[in-house]
């Protein structure tokens, strides 16, 4: 949105100032007339607060405020209550003719960006079919999400049972039998993702003996490409009842608001499950493979205190890496080492420690979003690639920042008792 | 009685060259199966659908397998009603593939249509079989970035193995080429479905473009003047130890990294 | 009483027990598998290769060549007239004085090896061979005194009279102690095993073409016929490289034997001085144990570093790898033939390591750390990272090079290799065409169509994809018309020079293979570059093992630094005796753990010459001499400190 500070158009308005300036006109008091810079004090004396005398006009230089702050305050009132809810225009479907049902993954209880492109998609196929289409979302598990109607959803069906949570894709198989019987979809879409959606997608077409189209990336209502090969071919077909949909396939909705009505389904029988979903595993941060890992702490030539560097990466749980001269000279296993002669990475949040960056290891972070750089040296090239960097020493930095993570656990603990108490 | 463990193979396809290779997922399917051959001393089928000439089942052979059976297929044949003909008769408890093909069609519905049609519970992208007991199977599942989940499942049962999983071991050039690969009469169908559609090569696709939908010329203007964010990071130089950390650990806690 | 027929009876008798023995160790070395030598031309050749070939190398140590030639040569002489002499009885007053020469000239030469052993340097082996110089002496004077009678210096029967049993009972003693050593040790696996065996070895030696000054380094290629025409009803199963000691060639277990476990090899082996599990001396003594059976515990030398002696056994029958030398031990090896180098017996060690690593590799699938991953991409991909091979050409996307499918042919084509994919070995290709361009070199490339060399994938053991690559380079390069090529990498070099001669095409016959320093100093020496003077400081050069020691061209790069005003700093070991960067034979992808890292040892000898500046021939070199932590000297190919020093005409 247009909320960035500096860009914000200042603009007057007359009337409210007029009014805020009015203490007798009736609308006065709904006017925000905002902290006042003179207030009496404790000891009665009249007290001024100087960063509230004036304001700033609109080319940005800052006036003296003959109003006493009523005027400013009462003008950017209006202005900066920020950008405004706009209400979409609601597209509505009162008897649909056809369903296209979509799965979203709802990871973490929202609708991921893919969930989002899916329900993109399933409009854009309600569109090329003739009569009037609803796009019904069906959701298992938790659901956090607040936003199902700016997504697309005209219908909802909310399956929030404790037999759909964890994994449980024999019982959401029955509940998509369910969905099928009752509704007849014209398509059903699925985010081909690791998350679950090509799982139960492959299982109902599988059920249905359906053949899917799986990784597809351009459909329409008559045909659809997909990726075949691992991805190396486009196959060409006509579109088929079950789409497995490959990220951006399509843009997500954005102009309309839609019902998100719910619908009942009749009872879904509770399947005998073979699969006996035991729970997450915890996995030890170490033992995650360097390549997959989300949160990388990278020691290169820099460390010293290579005891205090396990330490850190133990409190912030964090997986370890390694530049080449740190595996070199035997501190680190081979197996640690990132960069284009050991391992690839893609952890969203990268940390080097003492790496000023070989190029070689810069290629291996290639793929890293955020880069933290903890350098001695400021012209290095890891703190050029980096997002934030600190110049120092690490050992210090470090030391700071188990100390900061070890407080941050304490609070938890705590603030876990509290809840529980 | 020792458990009857399948693992499928297929032609893998080198993502840089194009090349023919030993598929990932399947090579770390039969590295499972010889894997569990150790720890539950039981019989490791390999087993391919397509031509028994296939230069690639070799490298599978080289992982030390005296010998692979292959049902025998042409080219435009469907290889699931073959593989499930098979299947039904073979006696299995375990069958093990990858997840997705990397030629062909590529969409790892194998795995499905057979559990489907063996009625057999399908484990999907499993990373290891932590044991077997009393017939009941424990799976760790892979999750995407490392994590795990712990499933049961009692055999038999159809799992389709992840990246995940324990690499293929190392295939040796002598062994691949002195093993008995042996061709096997098979159902035949051909896969009409497939006829019908046009193949390509891939055809790039466009990144998706960060359009600004602007309701007033102001938006617009600036959305086609601002300079996108700088690159250049933040870089604390005179703060102190203390306040860099604070600084560092309240990004982490901005990416949710740590909890 | 008489004595006389005693000591005729010794020698006869120690005589028959080294023939027995002699036949018992010729039948060991058969155990081996077959291999075309021209047994008599080899044994006519011999003398002549011993005071040659032999004695080149071991003049490098001018103490023990003279020893060696005095102890050597006397004890020939003296075993030739001690069976004139005294078997035989024959009675000339000049034999028995030329063998108290000789025996005088070998008691002489053993009391300097008996000096040399009195504080042994640590890469000579001790046990048996601490007695060696006594055995000698022992040998030497028993022989002088009985041989003084018939040299008319004392009475006749002096030695026998009864009054003097003493003596005779001691000099008895000492006989019987010297030509145990000497004729009964020769055969039966004594410290004098390395003149019988070492003698014919260097005349079965598996590499004729070395002798006379010749060079033969290219690997030998493995019949892979034995598992391509497999038929299991049929065949029998023959392994691929080898498996156990009866898997080498039969002439290559006699060269173990030849092993005098003087530790040249281990003094110049870069593995051994960074702490990896290899010491080619002790490798080589296990050979010998597995050819002849038993174990290690016997052995008086270095052992393999962090390893301990002892626990090693092994037979003829039984897998090398399973408890005799350990794997890590063969993969520590650079393949940089400093130790064959050394070897005053030409053994060939490094024929060995790779025989060994092909079981690993072919057999069982054993290559470690990144090997396995190294040869899939270069099975699937034709180059060891895995790139895409349509992108081979990319570096040279401005550079307008011709090709050769669109030139089909030229003067010299220009090798590539694998540097095309590695960004810092760019800079090296592209200074080097920037100098075929200035001297207006007909020149083209084979682009996309050029494969790996198939170095890494040999070295690494697996030869199968080797030939593949290597048979497949042939035919491209059979469709143009070049008459040299030249490649920026000594390692490709080798392979196009050396090893692509045994597959069978003739693709490359007629056609020059240089590397580029030899071809760009003859456009330096023909006046086609015209270069600055360069002066940036100390120079010293390195010389890669695949240029120096394989190839022998030490002088065409020194020259041309020389012609740049440059004065070299030359390093302690240079030339034949350069130390390895640490970057060969696939070592930086099997990468065993040392103590130290090779290419840091050989930065510390760049440091010492207080040099600025490295300037290589190799792109696997410079990798490797950059990856050195900083502050280090700077260091540069050849092609590029030529380029920097290019004055560019102006038009």
């Amino acid at each position: 949105m247009s909320g960035e500070g500096s860009f914000e158009v200042l603009r007057r308005d007359p009337r409210a100032e007029w009014i805020a300036r009015n203490r007798l006109h009736p609308l006065h008091g709904t006017i925000n007339v905002g902290e006042e810079a003179e207030v009496r004090g404790p000891s009665g004396l009249i007290r001024k607060n100087p960063h509230k005398v004036g304001f700033i006009g609109p080319n940005g230089i800052k006036r003296i405020d003959r109003l006493k702050g009523n005027a400013t305050a009462a003008g950017l009132g209006r202005r900066s209550s920020g950008p405004q809810e706009v209400q979409l225009p609601l597209h509505a479907v009162e008897n649909p003719d056809f369903y296209i049902v979509v799965v979203p993954d709802l990871v973490g209880g929202r609708l991921t960006s893919q969930d989002k492109d899916v329900l993109g998609q399933a409009h854009k196929l309600v569109k090329g079919i003739d009569g009037e289409g609803a796009v019904v979302a069906v959701c298992f598990g938790e659901s956090k999400e607040e936003g199902y109607d700016t997504a697309g959803v005209d219908r909802l069906i909310h399956l929030g049972g404790e037999e759909y949570e964890g994994f449980a894709p024999e019982q959401r198989l029955a509940a998509l039998m369910q969905v099928e019987a009752q509704l007849q979809p014209k398509h059903w879409l699925f985010p081909d993702s690791v998350h679950g959606g090509a799982d139960l997608g492959s299982r109902l077409a599988a059920r249905l003996s359906e053949r899917p189209a799986v990784q597809a990336w351009q459909v329409d209502h008559a045909s659809t490409v997909s990726r075949g090969a691992s991805g190396s071919k486009d196959i060409q077909r006509a579109t088929p009842r079950i789409l497995l949909l490959a990220e951006e396939c399509a843009d997500p909705i954005d102009e309309t608001r839609h019902e998100a009505q719910a619908i009942e389904l009749a009872a879904i029988p509770l399947t005998i499950t073979r699969l006996k979903d035991q729970g997450q595993v915890a996995v030890d941060p170490n033992a995650i493979p360097l390549a997959e890992a989300e949160f990388i702490l990278s020691a290169g030539n820099g460390i010293h205190n290579w005891e205090q560097f396990h330490e850190a990466a133990e409190v912030l749980g964090a997986t370890e890496g390694a530049s080449r001269v740190a595996v070199d000279d035997g501190f680190m296993p081979r197996f640690r080492q990132v960069g284009a002669t050991g391992t690839w990475v893609t952890a969203r949040v990268y940390i080097a420690v003492g790496i000023s960056g070989a190029i070689q290891h810069m290629q291996g972070i290639g793929q890293c979003d955020k880069v933290i750089a903890i350098n001695s040296d400021a012209g290095c090239d890891m703190v050029k690639r980096a997002a934030l960097s600190a110049i120092g020493d690490s050992e210090e930095v470090l030391a700071e920042l188990i100390k900061l993570m070890q407080a941050h656990k304490a609070e938890q603990a705590e603030g876990g008792d509290q809840n529980a108490a | 009685m020792p458990l009857n463990v399948v693992s499928l193979v297929s032609v893998g396809r080198h993502p840089q060259s194009g090349r023919q290779r030993r598929a990932e997922q399947d090579g770390r399917a039969v590295e499972l199966g010889m894997n569990l051959k150790v720890v539950q001393n039981s019989q490791l089928t390999v087993l391919h659908a397509g031509a028994s000439s296939e230069p690639v089942l070799r490298t599978y052979a080289g992982m030390g397998l005296p010998e692979l059976k292959v049902l025998e297929l042409a080219e435009q044949d469907d290889a699931v009603p073959a593989l499930g003909d098979y299947l039904q008769s073979a006696n299995a408890d375990i069958v093990l593939t990858g997840v997705r093909a990397e030629s062909g069609e590529s969409s790892g519905m194998v795995p499905y249509l057979l559990a489907e049609q063996l009625g057999w519970p399908l484990v999907p992208r499993i990373a290891d079989i932590v044991s077997i007991d009393d017939g009941v199977a424990e799976i760790l599942l892979a999750l995407p970035r490392g994590q795990r989940r712990a499933v049961s499942v009692p055999l038999p049962f159809v799992a389709s193995v992840d990246n995940a999983a324990a690499e293929a071991r190392q295939t040796a050039y002598g062994p691949g080429m002195r093993a008995r690969i042996e061709g096997n009469k098979a159902v035949t169908e051909v896969d009409e479905v497939r006829a019908g559609w046009q193949e390509s090569d891939a055809k790039p696709r466009p990144k998706r473009l960060k359009v600004v939908k602007a309701k007033t010329a102001a938006d617009r203007f600036k959305a086609a003047t601002a300079k996108p964010q700088g690159k250049a990071g933040k870089v604390m130089k005179s703060e102190s130890a203390k306040e860099q950390a604070e600084e560092i650990f309240k990004l982490l806690l901005e990416e949710k990294v740590i909890k | 009483m008489s004595f006389e027929w005693l000591h005729p009876a010794l020698i006869a008798t120690a005589l028959v027990l080294a023939v027995i023995g002699a036949v018992r160790r010729v039948s060991l070395w058969r155990a081996g598998q077959p291999d075309q030598v021209n047994l008599m031309a080899g044994l006519m050749a011999m003398p002549k290769r011993y005071l040659h070939d032999l004695h080149d190398v071991v003049e490098r140590d001018k103490y023990m060549s003279k020893t060696h030639a005095a102890t050597g040569g006397g004890f020939v002489l003296s075993a030739v007239l001690i069976i004139l002499v005294h078997l035989f009885d024959v009675d000339s007053q000049i034999l028995a004085w030329a063998l108290l020469a000789s025996s005088a000239l070998m008691f002489v030469g053993a009391l300097f090896v008996f000096k040399r052993r009195l504080n042994p340097p640590s890469r000579i082996s001790k046990g048996p061979w601490m007695r060696l110089p006594k055995s000698l002496l022992a040998f030497a004077g028993s022989f002088f005194i009985l041989t003084l009678p018939a040299a008319g210096i004392l009475p006749e029967g002096f030695l026998l009279q009864t009054g003097n049993v003493l003596l005779t009972v001691v000099l008895t003693a000492l006989i019987i102690w010297g030509m145990g050593e000497m004729f009964f040790g020769m055969s039966w696996g004594g410290p004098m095993k390395h003149a019988f065996a070492g003698a014919l070895h260097l005349a079965f030696h598996r590499r004729q073409e070395r002798f006379g000054g010749g060079r033969s380094t290219g690997l030998k290629p493995v019949d892979l016929s034995v598992v391509e025409e497999f038929n299991p009803a049929t065949s029998d199963k023959q392994v691929l490289g080898v498996a156990k000691p009866k898997d080498f060639k039969w002439n290559q277990l006699l060269g173990f034997d030849a092993c005098v476990q003087c530790g040249r090899c281990e003094a110049m082996c870069p593995a051994f001085a960074a702490g990896q599990p290899l010491n080619p001396k002790k490798l080589i003594q296990d050979m010998v144990i597995g050819l002849a059976g038993g174990d290690d515990a016997k052995y008086a030398g270095s052992p393999y570093p962090g390893k301990e002696v002892g626990n090693a056994k092994g037979g003829p029958e039984l897998i090398i790898t399973d408890g005799l030398v350990s794997p890590e031990t063969l993969w520590s090896c650079t393949t940089c033939r400093a130790c064959v180098e050394e070897c005053p017996m030409m053994i060939e060690h490094v024929d060995a390591i790779v025989d060994m690593r092909r079981f690993l590799t072919m057999e069982k699938g054993e290559t470690p750390n990144k090997g396995a991953e190294i040869l899939d991409n270069i099975i699937a991909t034709d180059n060891p990272n895995g790139y895409s091979p349509a992108s081979r050409t990319n570096w040279a996307a401005d550079q307008n090079l011709p090709v050769m499918s669109d030139v089909k042919q030229a003067e010299v084509l220009f090798w590539v290799s694998d540097g095309a994919f590695d960004m810092r070995s760019q800079r090296i290709l592209r200074s080097f065409v920037k100098l075929l361009k200035a001297a207006n070199v007909d020149f083209a490339v084979l682009g996309d169509e050029e494969l790996d060399s198939g170095d890494v994938a040999r070295r690494l053991g697996d030869d199968a994809a080797f030939q593949n690559l290597a048979k497949r380079n042939l035919e491209t390069l059979s469709k143009y018309k070049f008459s040299k090529i030249v490649t920026t990498d000594p390692h490709a070099y080798h392979c196009l020079r050396n090893e692509y001669q045994d597959l069978g095409s003739n693709a490359l016959d007629g056609v020059e293979v240089l590397h580029h320093t030899t071809f760009l100093n003859e456009l330096v020496q023909a006046g086609k570059l015209r270069l600055d003077s360069f002066n940036g400081g100390t120079v010293t050069y390195h010389d890669p093992c695949y240029l120096g020691r394989y190839n022998g061209e030490y002088e065409a790069p020194r020259e041309l630094l020389r012609s740049l005003g440059i004065e070299i700093a030359e390093m302690e070991r240079s030339g034949f005796r350069s130390r390895c960067c640490g970057g060969g034979g696939g070592a930086p992808i099997t990468d065993i753990p040392g103590e130290r890292r090779i290419a840091d040892m050989r930065m510390e000898e760049v440091n010492s010459t207080g040099a600025e500046l490295v300037a290589v021939g190799c792109q696997q070199c410079t990798a490797m001499l950059e990856g050195v932590a900083e502050p280090r000297p700077e260091v540069k190919d050849i092609a590029e400190i030529l380029a920097g020093q290019l004055i560019e005409e102006v038009h």
